[in-house]
Parts: structure tokens; sequence; C-alpha cells
């Protein structure tokens, strides 16, 4: 029973890695820290194996991690640049990759945590809003009430710069 | 919402490196080795806690039975389990195991702890499943490092004969530091001959009577991190007139925390530092017993 559950996952992280990696490039905008939390995400996945109860909650489940994993990455970046001292901080040498221009996914990426993650699960990865509402542990409500608010920031955000 | 179906072309077109599927699939692979290791040792942890019970029930029985000890051969072995008085624990060598190969040596002895007092019974589990999966990932490692050492060596020219030369062989052992009817202290230790950067030595205080791994704050009290490096302090200045030793005393901010130690048969931590944390690699791991007040 348990060696199947296993198996599954396994082969769920298989089949859907692209998504994984898309996801967290969003989040991390480049394809080495990208790559790590996806490798990182897989890793804690089938080290945790056990705490996943039910075949039907893998996407949830996983999405759970992955999300944590790009947090915990960007939260580390961001205390490095802190504690460095800024005559010693030398500015990264990011690798000319695939830049998404597109200004609506820069609102995005500027909010609050949570809304940015319901934003990107509902509309590029497509999860119903309950199962969001699994992935970040809120409840339902929550996250509609996030959704709509985040929706009309974006749309004021947009608006303002096409005013301009 | 036309600009979110836009915003999503966009995010389905960050395109894929082909690095993705490799570290991925490393990943699994890991996982699954990791898995069958742990499932192994489950496999012998079972089989010994059959033993042990095997023993405690003839231990009961010795008195009845005694007439059966030469007869029977499974019995004569389970005698042999059975506990000296006055000990509580002991440290068996789990597995062990060489292999050698015409250009590597590996020696394997992982040791484990057994709680033969009833009280402790099943506080050794998760040490000990700690320490197995330490050895091994420790032999797995120092494996691979040997093989990129090896096409290193290669790659730059050297020949297969010069290789096998090197000798290359890899160690992970254990030593039982002292063992009193207070304490048990053992450590577990990885070393490769051809490189110290990666030797490796865990430590593991056991405290009989109060039933618990202890850390040096539980021997020496809250101020233990003050009192082990003011020690260490005395003993360094001491050391530096009688043996000439030199000591990096400056740049050393005292003893970090959870530092390793064992407790030495007269019932005193020993604080072992690391490698060049204090003193120049000749020096090793300097050890300073700190006396309990």
């Amino acid at each position: 029973m348990k060696q199947t559950l296993y198996d599954m996952l396994v082969a769920y992280i298989v089949q859907e890695q692209n998504k994984f990696y898309r996801l967290a490039y969003s989040y991390v905008k480049n394809q080495e820290d990208a790559l790590d939390v996806v490798q990182n995400a897989v890793c804690r996945a089938l080290e945790n194996y056990d705490s996943l109860r039910d075949e039907k909650a893998v996407k949830t489940w996983f999405y759970k991690i992955l999300v944590n994993e790009c947090f915990a990455l960007l939260k580390a970046k961001k205390r490095m640049v802190l504690s460095e001292d800024d005559s010693y901080w030398e500015i990264p040498y990011e690798e000319e990759g695939y830049e998404i221009h597109d200004d609506l996914h820069i609102q995005i990426g500027q909010m609050e945590k949570d809304v940015q993650t319901i934003i990107k699960l509902r509309f590029f990865e497509e999860l119903t809003l309950e199962e969001i509402s699994r992935v970040l542990e809120i409840n339902l409500n929550t996250v509609k009430a996030k959704l709509y608010r985040g929706l009309k920031t974006l749309r004021v955000a947009i608006g303002k710069e096409r005013g301009a | 919402m036309k600009r979110m179906e836009e915003a999503k072309r966009q995010y389905d077109d960050i395109p894929i490196p082909k690095e993705l599927s490799e570290r991925v699939l490393a990943e699994i692979e890991k996982a699954g080795i990791k898995r069958r290791e742990k499932a192994a040792w489950e496999r012998r942890r079972r089989i010994m806690k059959r033993g042990k019970m095997a023993a405690a029930a003839a231990a009961a029985a010795v008195v009845l039975f005694t007439a059966g000890v030469n007869t029977s051969e499974v019995f004569a072995r389970e005698l042999q389990d059975i506990p000296v008085l006055g000990t509580m624990a002991r440290v068996l060598t789990f597995r062990s195991y060489e292999t050698e190969s015409e250009d590597l040596k590996i020696s394997v002895d992982i040791p484990s702890i057994e709680m033969i007092a009833q009280n402790l019974s099943g506080m050794e589990d998760a040490v000990n499943e700690e320490i197995y999966v330490f050895c091994e990932q420790y032999a797995d490692a120092a494996v691979e490092r040997a093989k990129e050492y090896r096409q290193a060596f290669l790659d730059t020219g050297g020949t297969e004969e010069e290789w096998a030369a090197h000798n290359i062989s890899i160690k992970v052992w254990y030593e039982v530091k002292s063992q009193t009817d207070r304490y048990l202290s053992l450590v577990v230790m990885g070393s490769e001959n051809w490189t110290s950067a990666y030797n490796q030595a865990k430590y593991y205080n056991f405290d009989l009577e109060a039933g618990k791994w202890i850390t040096l704050q539980d021997v020496l009290g809250e101020d233990y991190a003050q009192t082990a490096t003011q020690s260490i302090l005395r003993q360094i200045e001491k050391r530096e007139t009688e043996d000439g030793v030199e000591y990096w005393v400056e740049e050393w901010e005292g003893i970090g925390e959870n530092p390793n130690f064992y407790m030495n048969p007269g019932g005193n931590p020993v604080v072992v530092l690391e490698k060049y944390e204090i003193a120049p690699g000749t020096a090793g791991m300097p050890e300073f017993e700190i006396p309990v007040q």
C-alpha cells in the first residue's frame, strides 16, 4: 500500500516537473535558483512522503512544499544581501536568461506572498480555489477574499500605468 | 482578463532547461537509496529486538534449565547474551564489512547501542538509526569522492598504475570512550587516507542514571560554555609553556553550541575541538578535560 503511494508520488513528480520548474522560476527569476528549488522540493517530498495520506491529495501537497521552498530561498537570499556589508557586496552575475517582460507579471511579483501565490496557482497553474486553500492551508473564503483584493489592486495598478 | 491570458502565455513559455530532468531523477535516485537503507535498518532492528527478547527469557529461565546448557546449542548462544550484572547498556558491532577492489579499500564497522536495563529500553533506537545512516552515508560519499579524485587524476595525465599506488582506503569505525555505571560514551568516525578535509567524528553520550542522551550543558550546567572555555584557556597556557605547541588563542571565540565531547572514565567531560579550530593541523583535534565542580 505504502509502496504504491511512494511510486505514485515519484511518477507524479516525473510527469509534472516542468510545471514545478515554471512556478519556481516565476518566483526566483533565474534558472539556477529555480532548479535548486525544484530539487529541494523533490527531496523534501520524498523524505516526508509518510505525511502524504491520500493519493488524491498529492497535487496540493506537493505544491505546498514547492511554494514553501520558493519563499525559503527568497528569504535566504534576502538575508544574505542584508547581512553583507555594502562595500563588500558584489553584484551577483546573473545569466542572461528568459525574461518575463509582461508588466502584469511584475505587478504580481510585488504583491503580498499569499496573494501572489493565489493568482499564480489560479491563473497559471489552473488550480481550483479549493485546491489553493489546501495548498496555503487557509480557508476558502479567505482565499476568495484575497484573490479579489489582489485582482482589484492589479487593475488599479495597470490602469494607473496606462493613465501615466 | 485578456491581459491575464497573455500573462499565462508568457508563463507557459518559460523555457525548461535540460538539466531539470537530470536533477529531478538524481534526487529520486538518492531518495530511493536512502529508503532502501532505512528499510534494511528496520529489518535488522526487528531481528535484534527478537534476539533481545529471547535473551531476557533465557535470563529468567537460567536457574531452572542449567542442565540444558551443554546439550542445546541455541540455548548456549542465548546464554552469552545475558548481561553481566550491573551493566545497563553496551555497544555492539552491528554491521561490519570490508571490501577491497584493485584501487579502493573500504572498511566499515557500524556500532549499535543496546540498552539492557528494562527502563531504558527503546531509548537507543533513534540514535542507532542516526549512527547507521551516518556511517552508510559517509562511506557512500567517500567512495564518490574517491571516484572523482581518480577521474581527475587520470584526466590530468596520471596512469592507472600510478593511481593504484595511491592505496586509497576509506574507514568508518567507532570507539567506546568510556562505559561506567553512570555514563556510556562513544564516538563514530569516518576518514579517508588521501585527505583529512572530510574527516568526521560524532560523539554520543548517554547518562544511564538520568536515562537520557546528554549535552555538555547537562554535565556542566547553565554556564557550560563559559566554564569550558575558561578551563580550556587555562590549560592552553600550561600546554604552551610545557609542550611548546602554538595555539591560536586570539582568534578563538570559545566553544560553540553543543561542542563535541565525551565522558572519560573519571566522570569528567572531555571537549574535543575541531582540527584547525584553535591550533595548526599537526595538533589534530585537541582534547581538554573539563573538571566537574
